[in-house]
This record gives C-alpha cells, structure tokens and sequence, in this order.
C-alpha cells in the first residue's frame, strides 16, 4: 500500500513536471521545424524562421517593447526608492498606510487597469498620449509595486548601524546615501528594475489597450498574428524574446549583483 | 539628517512626492473616473444604474460572468492539487534536483503569457501535437475538442498559474517543523497517515491562498482565455476587452470592470481574514 503510494506520487510528481515543461520543448521545437509540423528529427531543423526576423515587421514592435521596457525599469526604480526610502528607512509617519497605497494598484486586476487609463485619458482629451507615453504610464504603475516591495524589502534588512557610524565620522547626509545606503541596497534595486523590466516588456493585459497603429508592442503584435495562422515565425519570434530576456537577466545580474531568486510575487 | 528647516517633520514626506502624484495620476484619478462613468447615463450624464441594471439582466453578459467563475475555480482547483507535491518536495528535500526543479517551477513566469500559450496551442489544436499522435497511433479517428474550449483554457491558465501556487504552497510547508513528521513515523504511522493527519491540516493556510491567489489571477486574465478559448469562449475579461475597443461602449466596459473587480476584492478580502483565522488557530494549538 505505502509502495504504490509512493509510486503514485513519483508519477504524478513526473507528470506536473513534463507538464510545465512541454510548452516551452514545444515552441523551442517548433522554432527550428522546417514547416508548421513540429518535428523532434532533428537532423532536419533549420534556423530559417530566425532569418526573416530581420524586417521591419517584428523588429519594429520589438525596439518599441524593448525601449518601453528600458524606460519603465529606469523611472520605476526612481520612484520606488524614493518611495521604499521615505517608508522603509526613515519610518516616516503614518508609513504603514503609505506603504499600502504604494502596493494598491497590486489588488486591482490588470485588465481592470487597463480600462481605467484608457478611459482616463480618452476623456480627459489625451487621447494622443495613447501609444508610447500611455504604455509607459501604465506599466509604471503596474511595476513600480513590485519594485516598491523589493527595495523596501532590502531597505529593512539594512543595519542603521552603519550609518550611525559614518555619521559619527563626520558624513554628511548625502554623503551617507551615497556612499553607505545605496550601494548595500544596490542589489534590492536592481532586481526591482529587471522584475520592472521583465513584466513590461511581456505585459498584454495593459498594452492591449494602450497601443496603438504603429505603436504596438511585440507581444501584442505576436497575439494578433496568432489570429491568422499559428505560423512558425511566431515560434521564433517567442524564442528569440526569450533569450532577449534571458540576456537582459543576465546583464542586470551583472551590474547589480544581485543573486537571482526570481520570486513570483502576484500580478 | 536635520538641516535646518522649520518643519523637520515634513521633510520625511519630501521624496514620496514623485512616486505618489505618478500613482495618484495614472491609478487612483483613473480608478475613481472609472468607478464614476459606470454610475453615469451615457447620454445624459447624469446618475443612474442602468448600465449595472443592464448587465445583471444581458443574458450573453452573465454567461460569461458564470463561465469566469466556473473557469477560475477549476484552474484554482487544478493549481494547488499540481503545486502541492512540487512545493512539498522543494520544502523538504535536501537532493542536488532541488535546484533543477526550483528552476523548472519558476522559469515559465519568465518567458511571459503569450509564448506559453503559443506552446499550448500547438499541443492542443485539431492539428496539433497531441491529435497528431493520437490520430497516428490509430487510437481515434477524428480530433479530440482539446483546444477552444473549457479544457484549453483551464490547461493553459493552470500552466500560467502553477509558479503561484507552488510558491504560497512552499512558503507555508517551509513553516511546518519537520520534526512533526520524523515522530509520527517513529511512533510507527503510515506514509499515508502523516500526510492525512500532520501534513494537510498544517499546511491548510497554504492550500487557501493558493486557491485564492489562482482563483483572482485566472478571473483577471485576458491572453490565455481569449487564444485558447477561441471566439465564443468569452469571459469577463475578455468582454471587457470588446466593450471598450469594438463596442466603445465606455459605461458598460467600466460597469464589467467594476464586477470583476469586486469579484477580486471581494475574494481576497475573505482569503486574508480566513488565512489569519487558521493561522490563528494553528499557532494556538
């Protein structure tokens, strides 16, 4: 009885685990097939569909993503330290209900989001701010949360001691943020900025309204081709996004030092 | 750190002006328009519920008000029974595959929504994958209905959601001493009996928001319902999509935001009382 217990769960364990994965073997598969039939002979994979990635037809969305991206990571991490700094380091008053209004727009779903700034800024006349500037707008509001959390997160783990101490040699203010506070949470910020990075350039709940002719995203381009044809230029296109996030993780990694645990977080 | 300044107390307040007017701006006007439009009449402007009186007697718009519950409880459902053994062995194991599988849980949420349910598009279609090799081992004739339907989308989401569920299930099994277990089974109790009568009743809290963290994110998702799902699969999510860019029906789109957005707060909301009720409960013990 214990033993096919026990042989129950390895096979159930093995099945969530091919089930997260065949997605993923599935589209890398399906990227290098020569024609729409996936196909695991691999003597017949070809990188075709990543040649004619070069026009203007995926780049384009793809620059645009990729600027947004970069945009959101940069302003988000200013406001959430600004914001992590005023809550979590210097406690100012009343910080707990601060905090809970910078995590807010967490409660509310994405799309429900989405709708507000849309109507937002249709009837408040700025309907030509849609495309580029809404995008930014909005997925800085999605990020800055995560972001917010994770640099506080570094901030209260902070020994006060050591500023305490450079203040007692004669360090000014600035002097002890500059020198003291931001490069031990430098990791903290770093890893808000690339969360920031990476929910930006994947979102659709949010683009999905925002975007416009000529300003859409590449995830919200790639779904609107889904429409047509499950075309194996989509398979390369998801490939090639993955690894540009992959890169991105890694270039962060290195610059902000921070060791990865990706955390979840919710959406 | 007091440079002077009459009002020392208020320089406290100085850098949270930046991130607060931008979420003031961008969440909280936008919010509160929102709420606002959905109480309006569309052409008069002023009060009134019709577009809510509108929505609780649209038969096509509580149809797909039910399939997103319906929807969201299947995939709250199918998320903690997959998550619990990943999170459970990642809690207590102490092998080199730890990592591997950490990573294997978690690495989907990086490759982002649209290239996970391309992946199960291709699995799941007439043509797909699976019919495929169905159809070619002679087991059926004709396609299995796997893909623009019920089954698809609650696949897809179930794989979208999973890295939550593993993770609030993980959290909690982290907490429970293991030493609970090492003396039941000394004491001489089954494997089945520790995970009966140590195991899930520790790990209650856990399985709760896991079901709830599943069950707000899969009612608020648009991408995997509407691929997977096809054209007639709606839910709320996706008709709100279509109130506001095809319709551009504004009150209507706001009033379907608002219902989901109760539906989510509203959920959450009990989830948190609960959860800190069998916390309680637990420690108490």
């Amino acid at each position: 009885m214990s033993k096919l217990l026990s042989v129950g769960y390895w096979v159930f364990f093995s099945f969530i685990l091919l089930f997260i994965a065949l997605p993923m073997v599935v589209v890398l598969a399906a990227s290098v097939s020569p024609t729409s039939h996936v196909t695991f002979e691999f003597w017949t994979w070809t990188l075709e569909w990543f040649g004619k990635l070069w026009t203007s037809k995926w780049l384009d969305p793809f620059i645009l993503s990729a600027k947004i991206a970069a945009i959101v990571a940069v302003i988000s991490g200013v406001l959430a330290t600004l914001g992590a700094y005023a809550v979590a380091y210097e406690k100012c008053p009343g910080h707990d209900a601060i905090m809970s209004f910078l995590l807010s727009p967490l409660a509310v779903p994405q799309i429900v989001k989405g709708v507000a700034i849309v109507l937002f800024l249709s009837s408040a006349g700025l309907f030509r701010y849609l495309g580029t500037p809404g995008l930014i707008a909005g997925h800085i509001i999605l990020t800055v949360p995560f972001a917010v959390r994770m640099i506080a997160t570094s901030m209260y783990n902070f020994d006060k001691n050591l500023d305490r101490a450079a203040r007692i040699l004669g360090a000014s203010w600035w002097q002890r943020i500059r020198y003291v506070l931001l490069p031990l949470i430098k990791p903290g910020i770093f890893s808000g900025m690339t969360f920031a990075f990476i929910i930006s350039f994947n979102n659709v709940p949010l683009s999905l309204f925002l975007v416009r002719p000529g300003q859409s995203t590449l995830p919200i381009t790639v779904i609107n081709y889904f429409e047509y044809s499950l075309d194996p230029i989509l398979a390369a296109v998801n490939v090639a996004s993955l690894l540009f996030i992959l890169a991105v993780i890694f270039l962060f990694e290195r610059i902000g030092g921070f060791t990865v645990q990706i955390h979840g977080g919710s959406k | 750190m007091r440079l002077g300044g009459t009002m020392p107390s208020l320089r406290g307040y100085v850098p949270l002006i930046p991130p607060v007017t931008i979420l003031m701006m961008f969440f909280a006007l936008p919010m509160g328009m929102m709420i606002g439009l959905s109480f309006q009449d569309g052409d008069t402007g002023s009060f009134s519920l019709t577009s809510y009186e509108r929505f609780f007697t649209d038969d096509l718009a509580l149809d797909g008000f039910f399939r997103t519950i319906v929807m969201s409880g299947l995939v709250a459902v199918c998320v903690t029974v997959m998550s619990y053994p990943i999170a459970y062995f990642l809690a207590r194991s102490t092998s080199r595959w730890r990592a591997v599988v950490f990573a294997l849980a978690i690495a989907p949420e990086l490759a982002g929504v649209v290239l996970r349910t391309y992946g199960w598009l291709i699995i799941l279609e007439d043509q797909g994958f699976v019919n495929d090799l169905v159809i070619q081992l002679g087991l059926i004739d004709r396609p299995l209905p796997l893909s623009h339907n019920m089954f698809g989308v609650v696949v897809g989401l179930t794989h979208v959601l999973l890295p939550f569920g593993i993770l609030s299930l993980l959290t909690n099994i982290q907490g429970i001493d293991p030493n609970l277990e090492k003396s039941a089974q000394i004491l001489g109790a089954s494997r089945l009996s520790v995970l009966r009568h140590i195991i899930l009743p520790l790990s209650v809290p856990g399985i709760v928001s896991s079901l709830l963290i599943a069950f707000t994110l899969a009612a608020s998702a648009y991408a995997t319902p509407a691929l997977l799902g096809g054209i007639k699969f709606s839910v709320l999510a996706t008709m709100i999509y279509q109130q506001v860019l095809f319709y551009i029906n504004w009150p209507y789109a706001a009033v379907m935001a608002n219902v989901l957005l109760v539906i989510v707060l509203a959920i959450a909301f009990t989830g948190a009382r609960l959860e800190s009720r069998l916390n309680s409960k637990l420690h108490v013990r």
